[in-house]
């Protein structure tokens, strides 16, 4: 299992629905993801741009036949970054239901009476 | 909050319902890549409406139909599954873990469950129609595709929801390292 670490660029919820998509795919059209997103072209490509510069994400261009076609895929550091966010996430919600199991312990324990 | 922001120290300011949110959207956009990565309901109708009519043909006795309905339909089974594939490929390709993360057995779960639909098509065409002919009856072509063009149609859907199972419950164990097997819990 990954190791819990939250982190912030993939936290912002644009970026969060792009590299859970991508995290599940192996690499995705460019139009696919902007279509299944509903963002614009030139939010897509800023978005992907940033997370491409912490070196999450890797952009493909090639050519297929005449016409340009633009891919992502997740690297293999965007998708560790991935695992140990969903990590954090699932460990906010262990250490939140903790909470609330305790509680009710510790006012048993103090003599809390519970209405 | 902007996107570009970073003003919390790491998830400290994320709530329960937050982080529940979040893993929420997580599921959906896997759900929405492994939708689209299988094959749409209408291509099993195409290919059911397509064995019905080789059936009919057959049953014709018409040379002149047989020799141009025979021929068409399996152009369009050919056609359509020949170009389904790429398309889908075209788009998106889901994400395979590597051998030693998969859980076991899960590419021979795929290849069984697309194989065992094949075989059970073909058993139910040939099965029938072999009946209905030894019992002299009429149409057994017709029938016998009919019969499987059924099983096409309510067989198809399944084997889609349990490849989508399988894609799904190996998506979670990339996340949560826990191996699990679809058809558990």
């Amino acid at each position: 299992m990954s190791t819990a670490r939250f982190d912030e660029l993939i936290h912002a919820p644009t970026r969060l629905a792009i590299v859970s998509l991508l995290a599940a795919a192996q690499w995705a059209d460019f139009k696919y993801i902007r279509d299944e997103l509903g963002l614009s072209d030139s939010a897509l490509s800023k978005q992907l741009s940033t997370l491409e510069s912490a070196g999450y994400v890797e952009i493909r261009k090639q050519f297929v036949g005449k016409f340009p076609r633009t891919s992502a895929s997740l690297s293999p550091a965007g998708r560790q970054a991935f695992e140990q966010h969903v990590a954090a996430l699932r460990q906010i919600i262990a250490r939140s239901q903790q909470d609330c199991d305790a509680q009710p312990a510790a006012e048993a324990a103090h003599g809390i009476p519970r209405r | 909050m902007s996107d570009t922001q970073q003003p919390r120290p790491a998830g400290t300011g994320t709530t329960r319902a937050e982080a529940a949110a979040e893993l929420a959207e997580i599921q959906r956009r896997r759900e929405q890549v492994i939708k689209a990565v299988l094959v749409p309901v209408w291509y099993w109708w195409v290919i059911a409406a397509a064995i019905v009519a080789i059936g009919v043909a057959r049953d014709s006795g018409d040379l002149a139909v047989q020799a141009t309905v025979i021929p068409l339909a399996a152009l369009v089974i050919a056609v359509l599954t020949g170009a389904m594939i790429p398309e889908l490929r075209r788009r998106v390709k889901a994400y395979t873990p590597p051998a030693s993360a998969r859980a076991p057995q899960t590419s021979a779960r795929v290849a069984a469950a697309i194989i065992g639909m094949i075989v059970l098509v073909d058993g139910v065409i040939l099965g029938t129609a072999a009946s209905l002919h030894a019992a002299h009856l009429r149409y057994p072509g017709t029938i016998g595709c009919a019969a499987g063009a059924a099983a096409i149609v309510i067989a198809g859907p399944l084997v889609n929801r349990y490849l989508r199972k399988l894609m799904l419950s190996q998506a979670r164990q990339q996340t949560s390292g826990a191996p699990q097997a679809a058809g558990t819990p």
